[in-house]
């Protein structure tokens, strides 16, 4: 960790100061210490100052949701500070999702990563090794997005995962 | 030496599940490793876009097939999040003791496979005979061993019937002796002790920076709890220890797993005694209707119309037997979920097998993934 962590309440005013115009609270959640809406592109120096001067040392998990119009990834952090978990979220245009990878400030983030992209095939930039997870290889969907219909023939051409 | 890949999976003893664990070795040295995990993917989340809430109960308990009431109560905590239901008092407490019995069940088969896996025998069938004890617990109060659909949206299905907390009294006593055994058995074993000592180190920096939760993380010296930290149901009420160990070795987490089961045992004592004091509903009143009621017979559809219920985000997160577990649901009005997402630990716990696994030796690998304790339906989902 480098730099003193800054409290709780200081943190939305030294990241609107820090990122001007790029991040924006979410108003409404009571399970969260705070729900944060980031632009795709500042995302990975948001994760950085979050994770050396906000103390949020663990991302438990990034995730997504098909909106149709639009993908949310999510991602949520956890910090043994202030006992809490931070939600970032930002917003990807639906054809051809991607965003820079969270991967090098948390290494936990990798096989998240790869889920997301597995699942709602967003692209993380910058991944080291951004391959599906638990669908096998050389398989077609991305079976979360909302154009997957669960009781659709699949047609699987699925080559084998490893020769 | 040249250098290989070896497949040790998915059919392998040492997986405890389907799972490969793709190791790179240098003669007996690991030097790469690269684990696959997929081979129990049944598409949850998906099935949950599909379902109402209270029709998915089954299918939590099919997550993990060692821990399945604490990925019910996870799911509905969410649930209710979401929807915004607040269970009774009662039912809360009855969570938190199926939630320890569920950490003792899921921490002593743990026990008795890893430590056959060492080389000892005997103490498997300590364990298991241990944890009949503690299934039979759950089948006088759930109906079911393993597969308990319990958990209600608003609370439980039904209260601990007479007579229970006595049983469940007995159970505890006797575990309270079994569980002294156990350390014996292990700590004086020089085969155990040679196999853990050192083996597996994952120090608290890197244990963090992977994402790593549970045991695995507090026997590095981190006391992060969710129960503790976080506190949901009746933990705040609850008066426990955080177990830690500063090993960081395979060592450590059993250590800090023979300390959880003892804390877990000490819960259980508090919360019969509040059950025995406390009599009460334990089901919230005001459920809507359509998240109990089953699926609607073809043609009569109407029924399952839209309801104009809040829409609204539900985010649970829990000390699950083997870390932390989350569970995050999107409601969009309709009955059921517009997306639910389950976190689980064990999927980051392997995701680090290269951190843990380097540097050992291909004899080392039992001991180091047995220690991480991993159970593939809830990593594959």
């Amino acid at each position: 960790m480098t730099g003193t962590a800054l409290s709780l309440s200081e943190l939305p005013s030294a990241l609107a100061g820090k990122f001007p115009g790029k991040v924006t609270p979410v108003p409404g959640r009571k399970d969260m210490l705070a729900a944060l809406k980031v632009l795709p592109e500042a995302i990975v120096p948001v994760s950085q100052f979050l994770r050396d001067q906000g103390t949020f040392e663990h991302c438990a998990l990034v995730s997504g949701v098909d909106w149709i119009d639009r993908i949310e990834v999510l991602y949520h952090l956890w910090s043994d500070e202030y006992k809490g978990y931070l939600e970032l979220s930002v917003d990807l245009p639906a054809d051809e999702p991607h965003v820079a990878s969270v991967t090098p400030v948390w290494s936990g983030a990798n096989w998240h990563e790869r889920e997301t992209w597995d699942m709602l095939g967003v692209r993380f930039d910058g991944h080291p090794d951004l391959r599906r997870v638990l669908m096998p290889e050389g398989y077609r969907f991305h079976p979360l997005r909302k154009s997957f219909e669960l009781r659709e023939p699949e047609e699987l051409e699925v080559k084998a995962r490893h020769v | 030496m040249s250098e290989m890949w070896i497949n040790m999976g998915p059919q392998h003893p040492m997986t405890h599940g389907l799972w490969n664990l793709r190791i790179k070795v240098d003669g007996e040295l690991i030097v790469d490793a690269d684990p696959e995990i997929g081979y129990l993917h049944r598409g949850i989340e998906k099935i949950c876009e599909y379902r109402r809430y209270n029709e998915v109960i089954t299918l939590m308990d099919r997550t993990c097939y060692v821990a399945g009431i604490a990925w019910e109560q996870l799911y509905i905590m969410a649930a209710e999040g979401a929807l915004g239901i607040t269970p009774p008092a009662r039912a809360e407490y009855i969570r938190v003791l199926s939630q320890e019995l569920q950490r003792l069940s899921s921490h002593i088969i743990w026990y008795a496979a890893y430590v056959q896996d060492i080389g000892l025998m005997t103490p498997f069938l300590y364990g298991m005979r241990d944890r009949d004890l503690v299934l039979d617990l759950f089948q006088s109060y759930t109906g079911a061993r393993m597969t308990y659909e319990y958990m209600r949206v608003g609370g439980v299905r039904n209260d601990v019937p007479v007579g229970f907390t006595d049983r469940c009294r007995k159970v505890m006593d006797w575990l309270d002796g079994k569980l002294v055994e156990y350390e014996k058995v292990c700590d004086n074993s020089t085969i155990f002790l040679d196999r853990t000592i050192g083996v597996g180190i994952l120090k608290a920096k890197e244990a963090i920076q992977d994402g790593i939760t549970g045991p695995v993380l507090r026997a590095a010296n981190v006391a992060r709890d969710i129960r503790r930290d976080r506190p949901y149901s009746a933990y705040p009420e609850i008066d426990f220890d955080v177990a830690i160990h500063d090993g960081a070795d395979c060592y450590g987490r059993y250590r800090v797993r023979m300390e959880e089961m003892k804390q877990s045992v000490r819960i259980v004592r508090q919360v019969l005694d509040w059950l025995d004091r406390n009599p009460g509903p334990v089901l919230a009143e005001k459920v809507p209707r359509f998240v109990g009621t089953p699926s609607p017979p073809p043609g009569k559809e109407i029924y399952v119309e839209r309801r104009g219920y809040p829409k609204g985000r539900g985010f649970s997160s829990m000390e699950e037997p083997h870390g932390e577990a989350m569970a995050y649901i999107i409601n969009e009005g309709a009955e059921h979920p517009y997306r639910a997402k389950l976190r689980s630990p064990v999927f980051v716990n392997i995701a680090a097998a290269k951190d843990y696994l380097i540097g050992y030796r291909i004899s080392d690998i039992p001991a180091i993934m047995g220690s991480v304790d991993v159970c593939l339906g809830e990593a594959d989902r």
